[in-house]
């Protein structure tokens, strides 16, 4: 078995909290109308960052390098896990989409609805909260691998801003499309989709490179 | 006997402190003990070797590999423990265990039981269920399980009774005779006594003196500056302070 598989079983069996599997279930937010619910994809990095925390105040940094393993393949773990958490909860987000989307298309309060519906378009902004947590946190977190405060309460500001432009949005005369519940077909809305996937593949990629070398640098 | 480690003029500059020249070398079995007041330089000593800090200069081997080039395959045969550092306080023994193994490929179960039984460890516990003693022992366990040819411990004797203490000495005696190279930093002189074959002494960063332990002692005697490590380092450390004072 190669050292990033083991690494991160090390991950999900001795640094992760039990909050960061609990909280994928926010992302059945995506099924109330009247709510901003990409809070949802705030609340799964939420739990991420509980394992770091967890993972801090039991010096899994200092035992992880000191196993028979480079400095790198640590990072490569940490971004690894946040990774699959944040897929798991997409994969639930998504699931609940596409049944928003094909079976509740004329439901009157998602139809009605002022907030946020569950969408592609939704879906995309979901993975950008995810890349700016992986870049601004994790990516923030390893410049030390010790202090988190700094880089979460960033993440925070950021990600707020992120979902109040998200739900202003659609608000703004020609950009309604944005929240119809209707869009399966259009390949504008797939389209958007598919970007965010590209956007959050690629900044995820670049802030664990980054990562990896402020983590070289740093001194335990 | 081979050489386990060589450090050669290992250099670690911080704004205030400077670690500077150190050199020693461990052979096979060979129990050596790092000595100096706190804040000499021992952790950064042992974290230098140990690849967690980058140093400034010097070479540091590992069974003639070069520590920066083969840091994997080297770690595959020391084993850390730190005194007062313990990993994932609240998971059981066992679940540590389970991970850790797969990392190390010379991993030996029967040798896992084995310390296990030796140290009346119980796997169902929790780090945060052990005194600093077991801590310790866990640590050796773990580190013997995958046979490590080298222990490298910061400061293992701190914070353990007398008995716990005299105890842990005589199983590093135990495992030196099997071969174990052990290196430990200590403040505490009376437990180089009882099982150090040499001392690789260290004063404010500055090597003081690497050799065997009869050597110095025999060499400071025939100065008459102390008939035992106690008596050497107060009065080189107590000459410094009267300068400060004059």
């Amino acid at each position: 078995m190669k050292n990033s598989r083991k690494l991160l079983g090390k991950e999900i069996k001795l640094a992760a909290s039990p909050l960061s599997w609990l909280f994928i279930s926010f992302a059945l937010m995506a099924f109330i109308p009247g709510y901003p619910i990409l809070v949802g994809a705030f609340f799964v990095c939420f739990g991420i960052f509980q394992s770091v925390q967890s993972g801090r105040e039991n010096n899994d940094i200092l035992y992880t390098v000191l196993l028979p393993v480079s400095k790198t393949d640590a990072v490569k773990a940490k971004y690894r896990f946040a990774v699959l958490i944040e897929m798991l909860a997409f994969a639930v987000s998504a699931i609940i989409t596409m049944i928003r989307m094909t079976l509740m298309t004329q439901t009157t309060p998602y139809v009605t609805n002022p907030m946020m519906n569950a969408n592609q378009a939704y879906l995309a902004y979901m993975l950008l909260i995810f890349a700016l947590f992986n870049w601004v946190f994790l990516g923030g977190f390893f410049k030390t691998a010790y202090k988190f405060g700094f880089p979460f309460v960033l993440f925070i500001v950021i990600s707020f801003l992120l979902i109040i432009a998200a739900e202003v949005l659609h608000h703004i005369p020609g950009l309604e499309f944005l929240n119809r519940t209707d869009t399966l077909g259009s390949t504008t809305m797939w389209t958007i989709l598919a970007a965010a996937v590209g956007i959050s593949v690629i900044v995820t990629f670049i802030s664990c490179k980054v990562a990896m070398k402020r983590f070289e640098r740093v001194d335990m | 006997m081979g050489t386990v480690l060589s450090v050669k003029n290992l250099r670690k500059e911080y704004p205030k402190f400077t670690l500077n020249n150190i050199s020693f070398e461990i052979e096979e079995g060979m129990i050596m003990g790092l000595i100096g007041r706190n804040g000499a330089g021992k952790t950064t000593t042992i974290k230098s070797i140990l690849n967690l800090i980058h140093t400034s200069g010097g070479d540091i081997e590992y069974f003639g590999m070069n520590l920066a080039e083969h840091e994997t395959e080297i770690k595959q045969q020391i084993g850390y423990a730190g005194g007062a550092v313990d990993y994932y306080k609240k998971k059981k023994i066992k679940k540590i265990i389970s991970v850790t193994k797969t990392f190390y490929s010379d991993w030996n179960d029967d040798e896992y039981r084995k310390y296990m039984e030796l140290f009346e460890l119980d796997e169902d516990k929790t780090p945060s269920e052990l005194s600093e003693g077991m801590k310790v022992k866990l640590n050796l366990t773990m580190a013997l399980s995958h046979g490590a040819k080298l222990l490298i411990l910061d400061e293992p004797t701190s914070g353990l009774d007398p008995v716990s203490r005299d105890e842990l000495l005589e199983i590093f005696k135990i495992l030196a005779q099997k071969g174990v190279a052990i290196l430990f930093s200590t403040h505490i002189t009376s437990d180089l006594d009882k099982c150090a074959d040499s001392i690789t002494y260290i004063k404010k960063g500055q090597l003081q003196f690497s050799g065997t332990m009869s050597d110095y002692i025999e060499k400071c005697k025939s100065e008459g500056i102390g008939e035992t490590l106690e008596e050497i380092m107060i009065h080189y450390e107590k000459e410094n302070l009267h300068e400060k004072f004059a």
